[in-house]
């Protein structure tokens, strides 16, 4: 089901710049690169030498092409059902055409804007609140001086991650109740008893806030990595020249891991769209449809509980075009600003 | 020569498709899919040749055909797993059902098995991957574009030949139910599937009220009939009971929320019903449905109604009813009353449910319209699909369960384990109704037979007469019976495959605008001023034309 829905989103972009193998591809580039400037001669003689020079780096990095062309770039010609009216019996290429009327149908439901609003705001909202948090949370822990408390503190913000989301799911659906926990501790502070979760006012804030809470700790690790980079040379000179542990922050510690903090929303962005329908179908109900329905969990409702794929295809197409388009203005808008950028 | 056939198309387009099968799961489905549906069509007029032609020799041999066959053939077989079964057992063939079922026919069978609540999904990722079970027990009539265009599409056999040929218990029991026959064919006439046929009237009512039998008696109150006294009862068990949520049902399950009986009390109900000009209506887009709407939302406000309707599981329901957070739900006889008797009574052994009728608006008035399935609920049908390896050894497996032999085993399981032939009545063994390891009468049922849920064959009356060990639930069938909602069902009917992806494209989404609009009424997030915008848009959404093809379709059954 996984791997269906992945392929047909097409998000080939996007994989092949959250592997960490894209680190290796760009190293290749950048090597290539330094060639290219060497001398005048035509592309086929450039590359030929090119390739003799750095054999090793070309076939350190052929299993990972190799790996992208057939598991990311070959199932992409199943995105043409998009395009056709999709019969399994007939296959991809005998299914009839269709033009664009997937996507006419898409662009004209009743539900279309509903989707893009909350697709967009669910992950604007998760932006805005849930990137920041572990960068906060590894800036206290690097603050922290008793080692046993670091690590348990770590060991604790780390383990939600590590839950299964129906199971946190069926935990945040019982808290939720108007018998749940959250609802104990509202009367608590003299508060009502409602059902939480059949509120469209509080689903955003129950889903961004819960997935904050998952997955703050295994956000901060590569933050907390880079922090342990910094140089404490830096540190002794600022609090010699009187810089207190605030100034320290600004002024050495963030510019300091600056540049994993960009790269890391550059990959954001480029997801930005891509929300996943396994959390959203295990907590909406129809009663919070209108603030719940995301782009994915209807296709997930179109495509495979009602078998029409072709359509489910259209708007995962379209959802991986608007995240690819995200994902390049990012990276220019960074190049700009920063210098930090990914190609 | 048929399975020469089929087998050897079969390899070659997986060899067409050989390079994309083991890299991604679509490029690969779609291959192998695509391999080619010229051979497809080829094979399914070879296929009936065959059929032909063996049935000719069959007529010759049919009177010295025995089970169990004489086969080595091993055969798959696709199906979701009972909640009943998958409690103690990993697959059906290793339920004591299973193995007999085999072992009486003499094929082999191997199960597979989605995992739980997936099987719609399930069932679509199998159709596009285009490698096909032999046999597939599906909802057949659910099969996007209707049964017919599976057929057409090459997913599944035409049976017609084939019941003919290898189906002589099938055959007969059709021929003497021609009002069954009729439902369980498409318009075009073909059959598609070894349906699953309620053998008995009585067994198509299963949903309805039940309250609490002891709080009406300490209330010193009746069995509530019409709507008024419903909301009296609700509010005594509110206020002197202390019940939190005096009536929970699990809302989020379709086939209980579509069998409200108080919408039926306003003459409507949630999706098609048939009017009494005998044509198909679209219940929501009635007044009926505001005033239904109107009430929930009023006793949503009252506290009447649980409070979390839109997020109840059965976990919770079940908590709610035995503990006495709740009084009053909806729910089936067996699954529901019985099993919260059973848990409930441990601990207050004053504890009782009762049967109500389905209310009214005036007293004394005779219930219209409630919940009734048809003889063939379009539920555990079993159809060959084109990828079957041995279809003879397929249709003799299958037509064993509609013979007299496969009838008992299907119903009661193995004679002198699970029952016991007593003055010609087949009584359930104590193996099964007080099971030594303490399984419940559901859960030792679901090991040794399938009558308690459904499947390819015809279900027994005298099942659930055993079954239901509670009065109270033996009542059940007489009280939820006494309507007349057979007038009112819509028969098994389909819109032709042209018609179907509209119909389904329209109604997906007229469904999906009017659960989320209906919880919104109740729960009062939206005025019921707004219920005529409400129909406005449900018309906007293609309604008329969705009845419409419906209403088409059942002229077609009608002439069938």
């Amino acid at each position: 089901m996984q791997r269906w829905i992945v392929i047909t989103r097409v998000n080939v972009t996007l994989k092949l710049v959250t592997s960490e193998t894209a680190v290796l591809v760009s190293e290749v580039c950048f090597h290539r690169r330094e060639g290219f400037h060497m001398n005048n001669k035509t592309f086929i003689q450039r590359a030929k030498k090119d390739l003799r020079r750095n054999r090793a780096l070309y076939l350190l990095v052929l299993p990972v092409v190799i790996f992208y062309i057939v598991f990311h770039y070959a199932p992409m010609y199943g995105a043409i059902i998009a395009f056709k009216d999709y019969t399994p019996s007939l296959g991809v290429m005998k299914s009839p055409w269709v033009g664009l009327s997937n996507f006419t149908r898409f662009f004209n439901s009743p539900y279309f804007f509903r989707l893009i609003r909350n697709t967009l705001l669910l992950s604007i909202y998760n932006l805005i609140f849930g990137f920041p948090a572990p960068i906060i949370l590894a800036l206290l822990l690097n603050e922290v001086r008793n080692t046993k408390f670091k690590s348990l503190t770590q060991t604790i913000t780390y383990l939600p991650h590590f839950i299964s989301m129906v199971v946190v799911a069926g935990m945040i659906t019982n808290f939720c109740m108007s018998s749940g926990l959250f609802n104990d501790i509202i009367v608590f502070f003299g508060g009502e008893r409602s059902p939480l979760l059949q509120n469209p006012n509080l689903y955003r804030l129950i889903y961004v806030a819960s997935g904050i809470w998952q997955e703050v700790g295994w956000g901060s690790i590569i933050y907390l990595s880079a922090l342990s980079g910094v140089d404490a040379q830096l540190y002794e000179a600022a609090s010699i020249d009187g810089a207190g542990k605030w100034k320290q922050m600004i002024h050495i510690t963030l510019p300091g891991i600056s540049p994993t903090i960009i790269t890391m929303l550059i990959l954001k962005m480029g997801s930005l769209m891509s929300l996943g329908y396994e959390k959203t179908i295990l907590l909406y109900n129809d009663a919070t449809l209108e603030t719940a329905d995301i782009i994915s969990s209807y296709v997930y409702r179109v495509g495979l509980l009602e078998q029409n794929w072709s359509y489910s295809t259209a708007i995962g197409l379209f959802n991986s075009v608007i995240n690819c388009t995200l994902l390049i203005i990012t990276n220019q808008l960074s190049k700009k600003i920063s210098d930090t950028s990914l190609w | 020569m048929l399975r020469g056939i089929t087998r050897r198309d079969f390899m070659k387009g997986m060899a067409i498709s050989g390079a994309a099968v083991g890299s991604a799961g679509l490029l690969a489905a779609c291959g192998s899919s695509t391999s080619d549906s010229g051979s497809q069509e080829s094979q399914t007029q070879n296929s009936s040749e065959t059929q032909a032609s063996s049935s000719e020799e069959q007529t010759a041999s049919a009177s010295e055909f025995t089970y169990p066959m004489d086969t080595d053939v091993t055969l798959t077989y696709w199906c979701e797993l009972n909640n009943n079964v998958s409690a103690n057992f990993a697959s059906l063939g290793d339920t004591p059902f299973g193995q007999q079922w085999q072992e009486e026919t003499g094929v082999t069978i191997e199960f597979q098995h989605p995992p739980a609540n997936q099987g719609s999904e399930q069932f679509s990722l199998l159709l596009a991957d285009g490698d096909l079970p032999d046999m597939m027990e599906y909802a057949w009539m659910s099969f996007s574009g209707g049964p017919e265009k599976a057929i057409q599409d090459g997913v599944i056999y035409e049976l017609t030949d084939i019941i003919n040929a290898y189906c002589p218990n099938l055959k007969a029991y059709l021929e003497e139910n021609p009002d069954i026959d009729k439902m369980v064919k498409t318009d075009e006439g073909h059959y598609y599937c070894f349906p699953f046929i309620r053998g008995d009237e009585r067994l198509c009512n299963t949903i309805g009220l039940m309250l609490r039998q002891d709080w009406l008696e300490e209330l010193n109150m009746e069995v509530p009939t019409t709507i008024d006294e419903w909301h009296d009862v609700l509010v005594a068990f509110r206020d002197e009971m202390g019940a939190e949520s005096p009536f929970s049902w699990e809302y989020t399950m379709g086939s209980l929320t579509d069998a409200n009986p108080f919408a039926y009390a306003y003459g409507t109900c949630r999706g098609f019903y048939l009017g009494e000009d005998g044509t198909v209506h679209y219940g929501p887009a009635e007044e009926g449905f505001k005033q239904y709407l109107e009430l929930f939302n009023q006793w949503y406000a009252e506290k009447l109604l649980d409070q979390d309707l839109a997020t109840l599981a059965l976990d919770q329901v079940s908590a709610k009813i035995t503990s006495g957070k709740a009084g009053a739900a909806i729910g089936w006889a067996g699954s529901r009353m019985g099993t919260w008797l059973n848990a409930a009574i441990q601990t207050n052994p004053d504890y009782m449910l009762v049967c109500a009728p389905y209310p009214t608006i005036n007293k004394g008035d005779t219930p219209q319209m409630g919940q009734i399935d048809n003889r063939y609920p379009n539920q555990g049908c079993v159809a060959i699909t084109t990828s079957c390896k041995d279809v003879e050894a397929a249709a003799r497996l299958l037509d064993y369960a509609y013979s007299d032999a496969g009838h008992m085993l299907f119903n009661f399981g193995i004679e002198g384990e699970s029952y016991e032939m007593i003055d010609d009545y087949p009584t359930y063994t104590d193996l099964v109704m007080d099971n030594p390891e303490g399984w419940s009468v559901a859960q030792s049922l679901s090991a040794y037979i399938r009558g308690n849920y459904n499947g390819p064959f015809v279900q027994d009356i005298r099942y659930l007469e055993q079954y239901y060990t509670y009065e109270t639930q033996k009542e059940s069938a007489e009280i939820w019976g006494a309507t007349n909602a057979s007038k009112y069902k819509v028969p098994p009917i389909t819109p032709t495959t042209d018609e179907s992806k509209e119909y389904s494209t329209i109604m997906s989404e007229i469904n999906t605008y009017r659960d989320e609009m209906s919880l919104k009424f109740i729960l009062g997030d939206e005025s019921l001023d707004n219920f005529d915008k409400f129909v406005e848009t449900l018309y906007d959404l293609g309604l008329e034309r969705a009845l419409e093809i419906q209403n088409a379709a059942l002229d077609r059954y009608n002439a069938r």
